[in-house]
Protein backbone atom coordinates (compact mmCIF):
# COMPACT_ATOMS: atom_id res chain seq x y z
CA UNK A 1 0.00 0.00 0.00
CA UNK A 2 1.38 3.49 -1.02
CA UNK A 3 2.29 5.60 2.25
CA UNK A 4 -0.37 8.36 2.88
CA UNK A 5 2.51 10.74 3.20
CA UNK A 6 6.30 10.63 2.65
CA UNK A 7 8.29 13.70 2.83
CA UNK A 8 12.11 13.37 1.01
CA UNK A 9 14.49 16.26 1.74
CA UNK A 10 11.49 19.28 1.91
CA UNK A 11 13.01 22.62 3.20
CA UNK A 12 11.07 25.68 3.72
CA UNK A 13 11.21 29.07 5.21
CA UNK A 14 9.86 32.83 4.60
CA UNK A 15 12.06 34.62 2.80
CA UNK A 16 15.70 34.83 3.88
CA UNK A 17 14.30 32.71 6.68
CA UNK A 18 14.87 28.72 6.94
CA UNK A 19 12.37 27.40 8.93
CA UNK A 20 12.56 23.77 8.01
CA UNK A 21 16.04 21.66 7.40
CA UNK A 22 16.52 18.59 5.28
CA UNK A 23 13.45 16.46 6.43
CA UNK A 24 12.18 13.56 5.73
CA UNK A 25 9.13 11.76 7.28
CA UNK A 26 6.67 9.08 6.06
CA UNK A 27 2.94 8.58 7.50
CA UNK A 28 1.46 4.98 6.27
CA UNK A 29 -2.19 4.33 6.11
CA UNK A 30 -4.08 4.28 9.21
CA UNK A 31 -1.87 5.97 11.41
CA UNK A 32 -2.09 8.24 13.68
CA UNK A 33 1.03 10.39 14.48
CA UNK A 34 1.61 13.02 16.95
CA UNK A 35 4.53 15.66 16.42
CA UNK A 36 5.78 17.17 19.28
CA UNK A 37 8.24 20.09 19.90
CA UNK A 38 8.70 23.85 21.39
CA UNK A 39 7.09 27.05 19.55
CA UNK A 40 8.35 28.30 16.27
CA UNK A 41 10.89 25.03 15.88
CA UNK A 42 8.66 24.48 12.31
CA UNK A 43 5.61 22.43 13.22
CA UNK A 44 3.28 24.76 12.16
CA UNK A 45 5.54 25.16 9.41
CA UNK A 46 5.68 21.69 8.43
CA UNK A 47 2.20 21.62 7.67
CA UNK A 48 2.08 24.64 5.74
CA UNK A 49 4.92 23.52 3.79
CA UNK A 50 2.56 19.90 2.82
CA UNK A 51 -0.22 22.50 2.03
CA UNK A 52 1.93 25.04 0.07
CA UNK A 53 1.47 27.68 1.62
CA UNK A 54 5.40 28.72 3.18
CA UNK A 55 7.17 31.27 1.15
CA UNK A 56 9.53 29.16 -0.41
CA UNK A 57 10.19 25.66 -0.38
CA UNK A 58 12.24 22.72 -2.01
CA UNK A 59 11.62 18.68 -1.50
CA UNK A 60 9.99 15.70 -2.63
CA UNK A 61 6.27 15.70 -0.75
CA UNK A 62 4.03 12.99 -1.65
CA UNK A 63 0.22 12.58 -0.81
CA UNK A 64 -1.02 9.38 -1.48
CA UNK A 65 1.53 8.67 -4.33
CA UNK A 66 1.33 11.59 -5.82
CA UNK A 67 3.52 14.48 -6.08
CA UNK A 68 2.56 17.76 -4.06
CA UNK A 69 6.04 19.06 -3.54
CA UNK A 70 6.92 21.91 -5.58
CA UNK A 71 10.33 23.67 -5.54
CA UNK A 72 9.40 27.64 -5.57
CA UNK A 73 10.42 30.97 -4.41
CA UNK A 74 7.20 32.54 -3.80
CA UNK A 75 3.60 32.50 -4.45
CA UNK A 76 2.42 30.96 -0.74
CA UNK A 77 -1.19 29.22 -1.26
CA UNK A 78 -1.14 29.17 -5.19
CA UNK A 79 -1.76 25.85 -5.56
CA UNK A 80 -3.06 25.08 -1.85
CA UNK A 81 -6.92 24.12 -3.24
CA UNK A 82 -5.39 21.72 -5.72
CA UNK A 83 -3.69 19.72 -3.05
CA UNK A 84 -6.37 20.04 -0.54
CA UNK A 85 -8.96 18.70 -3.34
CA UNK A 86 -6.45 15.66 -3.61
CA UNK A 87 -6.86 14.38 -0.37
CA UNK A 88 -5.84 17.16 2.04
CA UNK A 89 -7.87 18.49 5.47
CA UNK A 90 -6.51 21.08 6.91
CA UNK A 91 -7.84 22.03 10.72
CA UNK A 92 -5.43 25.32 11.16
CA UNK A 93 -3.71 26.58 14.44
CA UNK A 94 -6.17 28.82 16.57
CA UNK A 95 -9.18 30.57 14.73
CA UNK A 96 -8.59 30.43 11.19
CA UNK A 97 -12.16 30.66 10.09
CA UNK A 98 -14.82 32.76 8.54
CA UNK A 99 -16.40 34.83 11.22
CA UNK A 100 -19.37 35.84 9.18
CA UNK A 101 -20.53 32.62 8.29
CA UNK A 102 -23.17 30.24 10.24
CA UNK A 103 -21.68 27.79 11.50
CA UNK A 104 -23.98 25.82 9.46
CA UNK A 105 -22.39 27.65 5.94
CA UNK A 106 -19.11 27.02 7.68
CA UNK A 107 -19.30 22.95 7.30
CA UNK A 108 -20.63 23.76 3.97
CA UNK A 109 -17.81 25.30 3.05
CA UNK A 110 -15.86 22.17 3.85
CA UNK A 111 -17.85 19.93 1.94
CA UNK A 112 -15.75 21.30 -1.70
CA UNK A 113 -15.88 18.11 -3.66
CA UNK A 114 -18.92 17.06 -6.19
CA UNK A 115 -19.42 14.73 -3.91
CA UNK A 116 -19.49 15.86 -0.36
CA UNK A 117 -21.58 18.48 -1.94
CA UNK A 118 -24.48 16.35 -2.59
CA UNK A 119 -24.24 14.18 0.40
CA UNK A 120 -23.76 17.35 3.08
CA UNK A 121 -26.80 16.71 5.28
CA UNK A 122 -26.00 13.48 6.06
CA UNK A 123 -21.82 14.97 6.24
CA UNK A 124 -23.41 17.53 8.51
CA UNK A 125 -25.28 14.48 11.13
CA UNK A 126 -21.83 12.79 11.28
CA UNK A 127 -20.04 16.07 12.30
CA UNK A 128 -22.94 17.20 14.40
CA UNK A 129 -22.70 13.27 15.99
CA UNK A 130 -19.16 14.00 17.14
CA UNK A 131 -19.60 17.77 18.67
CA UNK A 132 -22.68 17.70 19.79
CA UNK A 133 -23.16 21.42 21.10
CA UNK A 134 -22.55 22.50 17.68
CA UNK A 135 -26.39 21.36 16.87
CA UNK A 136 -28.25 24.32 18.62
CA UNK A 137 -25.36 26.92 17.28
CA UNK A 138 -26.12 26.02 13.33
CA UNK A 139 -27.78 29.72 12.44
CA UNK A 140 -25.42 31.08 14.96
CA UNK A 141 -22.23 33.17 13.36
CA UNK A 142 -18.84 31.52 14.10
CA UNK A 143 -17.93 35.01 14.97
CA UNK A 144 -19.78 35.01 18.13
CA UNK A 145 -19.02 31.35 19.40
CA UNK A 146 -16.81 30.47 22.37
CA UNK A 147 -13.32 29.09 21.80
CA UNK A 148 -14.36 25.74 22.20
CA UNK A 149 -16.41 25.96 19.83
CA UNK A 150 -14.80 27.24 17.17
CA UNK A 151 -12.11 25.04 17.66
CA UNK A 152 -15.08 22.38 17.18
CA UNK A 153 -16.26 23.83 13.52
CA UNK A 154 -13.04 23.62 13.02
CA UNK A 155 -12.01 20.76 13.11
CA UNK A 156 -15.87 19.64 12.04
CA UNK A 157 -15.38 21.80 8.89
CA UNK A 158 -12.34 19.20 8.21
CA UNK A 159 -14.10 16.51 8.78
CA UNK A 160 -16.94 16.89 5.98
CA UNK A 161 -14.92 15.43 2.93
CA UNK A 162 -13.08 12.13 2.98
CA UNK A 163 -9.38 13.18 3.35
CA UNK A 164 -6.10 10.91 2.85
CA UNK A 165 -4.25 12.88 5.26
CA UNK A 166 -6.13 14.77 8.17
CA UNK A 167 -3.67 18.30 9.50
CA UNK A 168 -4.39 18.96 12.98
CA UNK A 169 -2.95 22.27 14.60
CA UNK A 170 -2.75 22.03 18.13
CA UNK A 171 -6.13 21.16 18.46
CA UNK A 172 -6.01 22.12 22.55
CA UNK A 173 -4.55 25.12 22.21
CA UNK A 174 -5.84 28.21 24.10
CA UNK A 175 -9.16 25.89 25.61
CA UNK A 176 -9.13 25.58 28.97
CA UNK A 177 -7.76 21.77 29.95
CA UNK A 178 -11.23 20.34 30.37
CA UNK A 179 -12.06 21.18 26.78
CA UNK A 180 -8.79 20.65 25.40
CA UNK A 181 -8.95 16.89 26.60
CA UNK A 182 -12.74 17.22 25.31
CA UNK A 183 -11.79 18.07 21.73
CA UNK A 184 -8.39 16.10 21.65
CA UNK A 185 -10.44 12.87 22.45
CA UNK A 186 -13.44 13.57 20.14
CA UNK A 187 -10.38 13.87 17.02
CA UNK A 188 -8.65 10.39 17.79
CA UNK A 189 -11.97 9.06 17.76
CA UNK A 190 -12.30 9.37 14.25
CA UNK A 191 -12.98 6.32 12.12
CA UNK A 192 -9.39 7.15 9.69
CA UNK A 193 -10.27 3.53 7.30
CA UNK A 194 -6.96 3.93 5.20
CA UNK A 195 -6.68 7.67 5.89
CA UNK A 196 -4.04 8.90 8.09
CA UNK A 197 -4.24 11.80 11.09
CA UNK A 198 -1.00 14.07 11.67
CA UNK A 199 -1.71 16.10 14.81
CA UNK A 200 1.06 18.77 16.23
CA UNK A 201 0.61 19.25 20.27
CA UNK A 202 2.72 21.15 22.66
CA UNK A 203 1.13 18.99 25.32
CA UNK A 204 2.71 15.65 25.48
CA UNK A 205 0.18 14.21 28.20
CA UNK A 206 -2.29 14.51 25.73
CA UNK A 207 -1.22 12.28 23.32
CA UNK A 208 0.60 9.75 25.21
CA UNK A 209 -0.60 6.31 24.60
CA UNK A 210 -3.68 7.29 22.40
CA UNK A 211 -1.34 7.83 18.66
CA UNK A 212 0.45 5.11 17.07
CA UNK A 213 4.08 7.44 17.24
CA UNK A 214 5.18 10.63 18.45
CA UNK A 215 7.95 12.16 16.90
CA UNK A 216 9.90 15.21 18.26
CA UNK A 217 10.41 18.31 16.19
CA UNK A 218 13.49 20.35 17.29
CA UNK A 219 15.22 23.41 15.47
CA UNK A 220 13.00 22.28 11.81
CA UNK A 221 14.42 19.28 12.20
CA UNK A 222 12.47 16.21 13.65
CA UNK A 223 14.71 14.66 16.81
CA UNK A 224 13.46 11.14 18.43
CA UNK A 225 10.72 8.71 17.99
CA UNK A 226 8.32 6.72 20.20
CA UNK A 227 5.86 3.85 19.55
CA UNK A 228 2.82 3.80 21.40
CA UNK A 229 3.79 2.28 23.99
CA UNK A 230 5.64 5.25 24.90
CA UNK A 231 5.32 7.17 28.92
CA UNK A 232 6.23 10.28 30.28
CA UNK A 233 8.78 9.33 32.40
CA UNK A 234 7.29 9.79 36.14
CA UNK A 235 3.97 10.18 35.11
CA UNK A 236 3.46 6.21 36.50
CA UNK B 1 -43.98 69.15 -3.51
CA UNK B 2 -40.13 70.13 -3.27
CA UNK B 3 -38.96 68.17 -0.94
CA UNK B 4 -40.69 64.93 -2.29
CA UNK B 5 -38.77 66.00 -5.96
CA UNK B 6 -35.42 65.83 -3.84
CA UNK B 7 -36.11 62.66 -2.15
CA UNK B 8 -37.21 61.10 -5.76
CA UNK B 9 -33.83 62.40 -7.16
CA UNK B 10 -31.91 61.11 -4.19
CA UNK B 11 -33.02 57.94 -4.53
CA UNK B 12 -32.44 57.80 -8.27
CA UNK B 13 -29.25 59.06 -7.65
CA UNK B 14 -28.33 56.76 -5.20
CA UNK B 15 -29.67 53.18 -6.92
CA UNK B 16 -26.87 53.94 -9.35
CA UNK B 17 -24.00 55.24 -7.37
CA UNK B 18 -25.04 51.99 -4.59
CA UNK B 19 -24.74 49.57 -7.53
CA UNK B 20 -20.90 50.39 -8.70
CA UNK B 21 -20.40 51.05 -4.79
CA UNK B 22 -21.37 47.73 -3.82
CA UNK B 23 -19.36 46.58 -6.65
CA UNK B 24 -16.26 47.91 -5.85
CA UNK B 25 -16.38 46.64 -2.25
CA UNK B 26 -16.99 43.24 -2.94
CA UNK B 27 -14.33 43.28 -5.55
CA UNK B 28 -12.35 44.63 -2.53
CA UNK B 29 -13.26 42.77 0.22
CA UNK B 30 -12.94 39.43 -1.78
CA UNK B 31 -10.30 40.11 -3.65
CA UNK B 32 -7.82 42.35 -2.30
CA UNK B 33 -7.85 44.64 -5.76
CA UNK B 34 -9.25 48.32 -6.06
CA UNK B 35 -10.59 48.07 -9.17
CA UNK B 36 -9.92 51.44 -10.33
CA UNK B 37 -11.14 50.01 -13.85
CA UNK B 38 -14.85 50.24 -13.55
CA UNK B 39 -15.05 53.53 -15.70
CA UNK B 40 -13.62 51.83 -18.07
CA UNK B 41 -16.32 48.27 -17.28
CA UNK B 42 -19.09 51.49 -17.15
CA UNK B 43 -17.63 52.72 -21.00
CA UNK B 44 -17.76 49.25 -22.38
CA UNK B 45 -20.41 48.66 -21.29
CA UNK B 46 -22.16 51.85 -22.67
CA UNK B 47 -21.07 51.39 -25.74
CA UNK B 48 -22.09 47.84 -26.26
CA UNK B 49 -25.79 48.63 -25.23
CA UNK B 50 -25.41 51.55 -27.36
CA UNK B 51 -24.24 49.51 -30.77
CA UNK B 52 -27.10 46.92 -29.79
CA UNK B 53 -29.65 49.76 -29.82
CA UNK B 54 -28.39 51.62 -32.90
CA UNK B 55 -27.63 47.88 -35.01
CA UNK B 56 -29.55 45.36 -33.55
CA UNK B 57 -32.90 46.52 -32.30
CA UNK B 58 -34.44 49.18 -29.51
CA UNK B 59 -35.91 46.74 -27.53
CA UNK B 60 -35.43 47.49 -23.81
CA UNK B 61 -34.46 44.17 -22.48
CA UNK B 62 -31.88 43.11 -25.22
CA UNK B 63 -30.22 46.57 -24.43
CA UNK B 64 -30.17 46.61 -20.78
CA UNK B 65 -29.11 42.58 -21.00
CA UNK B 66 -26.06 44.06 -23.66
CA UNK B 67 -24.93 46.27 -21.44
CA UNK B 68 -25.37 43.59 -18.20
CA UNK B 69 -23.31 41.04 -20.41
CA UNK B 70 -20.63 43.43 -21.79
CA UNK B 71 -20.26 44.73 -18.11
CA UNK B 72 -19.60 40.88 -17.28
CA UNK B 73 -17.16 40.31 -20.17
CA UNK B 74 -15.53 43.49 -19.51
CA UNK B 75 -14.62 42.10 -15.79
CA UNK B 76 -13.66 39.44 -17.02
CA UNK B 77 -11.17 41.39 -19.08
CA UNK B 78 -9.62 42.54 -16.22
CA UNK B 79 -9.55 39.73 -13.99
CA UNK B 80 -7.19 37.78 -16.75
CA UNK B 81 -5.49 41.20 -17.13
CA UNK B 82 -4.80 42.08 -13.56
CA UNK B 83 -6.02 39.90 -11.12
CA UNK B 84 -4.58 36.18 -11.92
CA UNK B 85 -1.30 37.23 -13.43
CA UNK B 86 -0.79 39.57 -10.15
CA UNK B 87 -2.68 38.44 -7.15
CA UNK B 88 0.02 36.54 -5.69
CA UNK B 89 3.01 38.64 -5.92
CA UNK B 90 4.25 41.40 -3.33
CA UNK B 91 2.25 44.44 -3.12
CA UNK B 92 -0.45 43.20 -4.95
CA UNK B 93 -2.84 45.99 -3.63
CA UNK B 94 -0.70 49.07 -5.10
CA UNK B 95 0.25 47.21 -8.43
CA UNK B 96 -3.32 46.22 -9.14
CA UNK B 97 -4.51 49.57 -8.45
CA UNK B 98 -2.14 50.93 -11.24
CA UNK B 99 -3.00 48.04 -13.48
CA UNK B 100 -6.47 48.99 -13.34
CA UNK B 101 -6.02 52.46 -13.38
CA UNK B 102 -3.68 51.84 -16.90
CA UNK B 103 -6.59 49.65 -18.54
CA UNK B 104 -9.32 52.75 -17.84
CA UNK B 105 -6.94 54.53 -19.29
CA UNK B 106 -5.87 52.99 -22.06
CA UNK B 107 -9.42 51.99 -22.76
CA UNK B 108 -10.65 55.61 -22.84
CA UNK B 109 -8.40 56.59 -25.17
CA UNK B 110 -9.05 52.88 -27.32
CA UNK B 111 -12.70 54.46 -26.80
CA UNK B 112 -12.02 58.30 -28.10
CA UNK B 113 -10.10 56.65 -31.29
CA UNK B 114 -12.68 54.11 -32.28
CA UNK B 115 -16.19 55.93 -31.54
CA UNK B 116 -14.85 59.48 -31.77
CA UNK B 117 -15.45 62.63 -29.16
CA UNK B 118 -18.98 62.91 -29.65
CA UNK B 119 -21.17 61.71 -27.23
CA UNK B 120 -23.87 58.92 -28.01
CA UNK B 121 -27.37 58.80 -26.32
CA UNK B 122 -29.10 55.55 -25.79
CA UNK B 123 -33.18 55.42 -26.30
CA UNK B 124 -35.17 55.71 -23.58
CA UNK B 125 -35.78 52.17 -22.19
CA UNK B 126 -38.61 53.17 -20.01
CA UNK B 127 -40.53 55.24 -22.10
CA UNK B 128 -41.98 58.14 -21.55
CA UNK B 129 -44.77 57.45 -18.95
CA UNK B 130 -45.29 59.43 -15.94
CA UNK B 131 -47.78 58.60 -12.70
CA UNK B 132 -49.32 60.97 -10.80
CA UNK B 133 -48.81 59.67 -7.34
CA UNK B 134 -51.02 62.24 -4.66
CA UNK B 135 -49.46 65.71 -5.92
CA UNK B 136 -46.01 64.00 -6.93
CA UNK B 137 -44.75 63.01 -10.39
CA UNK B 138 -42.93 60.24 -10.75
CA UNK B 139 -41.35 59.41 -14.68
CA UNK B 140 -41.46 55.85 -15.77
CA UNK B 141 -37.38 56.68 -15.87
CA UNK B 142 -36.88 57.48 -12.45
CA UNK B 143 -39.05 54.16 -11.32
CA UNK B 144 -37.14 52.48 -13.84
CA UNK B 145 -34.24 52.86 -12.49
CA UNK B 146 -35.05 52.45 -9.14
CA UNK B 147 -36.78 49.01 -9.44
CA UNK B 148 -33.97 47.87 -12.13
CA UNK B 149 -31.19 48.42 -9.18
CA UNK B 150 -32.87 47.25 -6.37
CA UNK B 151 -33.90 43.60 -8.69
CA UNK B 152 -30.29 43.99 -9.70
CA UNK B 153 -28.80 43.90 -5.91
CA UNK B 154 -31.51 41.62 -4.49
CA UNK B 155 -30.46 39.15 -7.42
CA UNK B 156 -26.78 40.21 -6.76
CA UNK B 157 -27.06 39.10 -3.16
CA UNK B 158 -29.65 36.37 -2.63
CA UNK B 159 -26.95 34.55 -5.20
CA UNK B 160 -24.13 35.36 -2.69
CA UNK B 161 -26.51 33.65 0.10
CA UNK B 162 -27.89 31.31 -1.27
CA UNK B 163 -25.71 29.44 -4.04
CA UNK B 164 -22.70 27.23 -3.26
CA UNK B 165 -20.26 30.20 -5.61
CA UNK B 166 -21.44 32.92 -3.49
CA UNK B 167 -20.34 31.10 0.12
CA UNK B 168 -17.29 30.91 -1.67
CA UNK B 169 -17.22 34.14 -2.54
CA UNK B 170 -18.33 35.21 0.70
CA UNK B 171 -15.53 33.00 2.66
CA UNK B 172 -13.15 34.50 0.53
CA UNK B 173 -14.22 38.21 1.79
CA UNK B 174 -14.26 37.07 4.95
CA UNK B 175 -10.64 34.80 5.32
CA UNK B 176 -8.42 34.15 1.81
CA UNK B 177 -6.15 32.23 3.52
CA UNK B 178 -8.63 29.88 5.16
CA UNK B 179 -10.50 30.12 1.88
CA UNK B 180 -7.67 28.39 -0.07
CA UNK B 181 -7.21 26.14 3.59
CA UNK B 182 -11.22 24.75 2.54
CA UNK B 183 -10.63 24.17 -0.99
CA UNK B 184 -11.51 27.57 -2.77
CA UNK B 185 -9.61 28.34 -5.48
CA UNK B 186 -8.83 32.40 -5.58
CA UNK B 187 -8.28 33.02 -9.42
CA UNK B 188 -11.14 30.68 -10.43
CA UNK B 189 -13.40 32.85 -7.69
CA UNK B 190 -11.87 35.76 -8.77
CA UNK B 191 -13.48 34.88 -12.57
CA UNK B 192 -17.30 34.49 -10.63
CA UNK B 193 -16.23 38.12 -8.58
CA UNK B 194 -15.23 40.12 -11.38
CA UNK B 195 -18.02 38.97 -13.99
CA UNK B 196 -20.86 39.41 -11.22
CA UNK B 197 -19.66 42.93 -10.02
CA UNK B 198 -18.59 44.06 -13.73
CA UNK B 199 -22.42 42.95 -14.43
CA UNK B 200 -23.39 45.41 -11.91
CA UNK B 201 -21.53 48.34 -12.86
CA UNK B 202 -22.88 47.11 -16.85
CA UNK B 203 -26.14 47.59 -15.78
CA UNK B 204 -25.53 51.14 -13.98
CA UNK B 205 -23.46 52.38 -16.72
CA UNK B 206 -27.21 52.06 -19.17
CA UNK B 207 -29.29 53.62 -16.00
CA UNK B 208 -27.13 56.48 -16.02
CA UNK B 209 -26.98 56.87 -19.30
CA UNK B 210 -30.84 57.29 -19.38
CA UNK B 211 -30.04 61.14 -17.93
CA UNK B 212 -26.18 61.56 -19.11
CA UNK B 213 -24.13 60.73 -22.17
CA UNK B 214 -21.99 57.57 -23.18
CA UNK B 215 -18.71 59.41 -24.41
CA UNK B 216 -15.21 57.72 -23.71
CA UNK B 217 -14.27 59.68 -20.34
CA UNK B 218 -18.56 59.31 -19.31
CA UNK B 219 -16.96 56.33 -16.78
CA UNK B 220 -14.62 58.59 -14.95
CA UNK B 221 -17.67 60.49 -12.44
CA UNK B 222 -19.20 56.90 -11.48
CA UNK B 223 -15.96 55.56 -10.31
CA UNK B 224 -14.99 58.37 -8.39
CA UNK B 225 -18.58 58.19 -6.62
CA UNK B 226 -18.55 54.52 -6.97
CA UNK B 227 -15.34 54.20 -5.27
CA UNK B 228 -16.13 57.06 -2.27
CA UNK B 229 -19.02 55.61 -1.15
CA UNK B 230 -18.00 52.31 -0.96
CA UNK B 231 -15.38 53.56 0.89
CA UNK B 232 -18.08 55.94 3.14
CA UNK B 233 -19.89 52.64 3.91
CA UNK B 234 -17.30 50.29 4.94
CA UNK B 235 -15.45 48.43 2.12
CA UNK B 236 -17.00 44.93 2.42
CA UNK B 237 -20.61 45.53 3.94
CA UNK B 238 -23.30 45.83 1.60
CA UNK B 239 -25.93 47.72 3.69
CA UNK B 240 -23.07 50.29 4.72
CA UNK B 241 -22.68 50.68 0.95
CA UNK B 242 -27.08 50.81 0.38
CA UNK B 243 -26.96 53.58 3.56
CA UNK B 244 -23.75 55.49 2.21
CA UNK B 245 -25.20 55.80 -1.15
CA UNK B 246 -28.95 56.90 0.11
CA UNK B 247 -26.94 59.25 2.41
CA UNK B 248 -24.58 60.92 -0.75
CA UNK B 249 -27.13 60.40 -3.14
CA UNK B 250 -29.92 62.96 -0.88
CA UNK B 251 -27.42 65.60 -0.42
CA UNK B 252 -25.99 65.61 -4.15
CA UNK B 253 -29.56 66.16 -4.89
CA UNK B 254 -30.16 68.97 -1.83
CA UNK B 255 -26.42 70.76 -3.88
CA UNK B 256 -28.45 70.51 -6.91
CA UNK B 257 -31.29 71.99 -5.53
CA UNK B 258 -30.35 74.56 -3.48
CA UNK B 259 -26.58 75.53 -4.29
CA UNK B 260 -26.38 74.27 -8.20
CA UNK B 261 -24.55 71.33 -9.86
CA UNK B 262 -21.24 72.59 -9.62
CA UNK B 263 -20.87 72.28 -5.75
CA UNK B 264 -21.67 68.83 -5.46
CA UNK B 265 -18.71 67.02 -5.53
CA UNK B 266 -17.73 69.35 -2.62
CA UNK B 267 -20.57 68.71 -0.55
CA UNK B 268 -20.27 65.18 -1.06
CA UNK B 269 -16.76 65.21 -0.67
CA UNK B 270 -17.23 67.06 2.79
CA UNK B 271 -19.88 64.64 3.79
CA UNK B 272 -17.62 61.60 3.34
CA UNK B 273 -14.54 63.18 4.91
CA UNK B 274 -16.89 63.77 7.92
CA UNK B 275 -17.97 60.47 7.81
CA UNK B 276 -14.86 59.15 8.19
CA UNK B 277 -13.55 61.36 10.66
CA UNK B 278 -16.36 59.96 13.05
CA UNK B 279 -16.36 56.22 11.87
CA UNK B 280 -12.99 55.22 10.48
CA UNK B 281 -13.74 52.31 8.84
CA UNK B 282 -16.96 53.42 7.28
CA UNK B 283 -20.54 53.68 8.23
CA UNK B 284 -21.27 49.68 8.28
CA UNK B 285 -19.46 49.34 11.53
CA UNK B 286 -23.10 50.65 13.03
CA UNK B 287 -24.67 47.29 11.21
CA UNK B 288 -22.72 44.83 10.45
CA UNK B 289 -21.94 43.34 14.37
CA UNK B 290 -19.73 40.06 13.37
CA UNK B 291 -17.63 41.83 11.05
CA UNK B 292 -15.10 43.50 13.16
CA UNK B 293 -14.65 40.41 15.71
Amino acid sequence: MTEVLKIEGLSAGYGPLRVIHDLDLVIHPGERVGIVGLNGHGKTTLFYAIAGLTGWQRGSILLNGRQIGRTRSQGAGRYTHQIVRQGLAIMPQGDEIFHGLTVEEHLDSGAFTPEAWRTRKARKERVLDIFEPLRKLMKTPVGRLSGGERRMVSIGRGLMTDAKLYLSDEPSLGLAPKLGIAVMEALLAIDLKDSAMFIAEQNVALLEGKVDRIIGMHAGKLKGEASSSFRLSGSH
Amino acid sequence: MDIAFVIINAITVAAIYGLIAIAVSITWSSLGLVNLAYGFIFSFAGYAAWLVATQVSKDPFLIAGAGILAGAVAGIIICLLVFIPLHDKPAFTSRGMIATLAISLIGSQVFLMVFGPTSKSLPDIFGRGKVKFFDITLTAEKIGIVVCSITMLIVAVTWMRSSRRGLEIRAMMMNPHAASIVGIGIRRTGLYVMALTGAMAGLASVLLSQTYYIAPFSGLTPLIKGVSIALCGGLGSVQGAVIAAILLGLVEALTNKFAGGQFVLMTQFLVIILVLMIRPRGISGLVDKAREQ
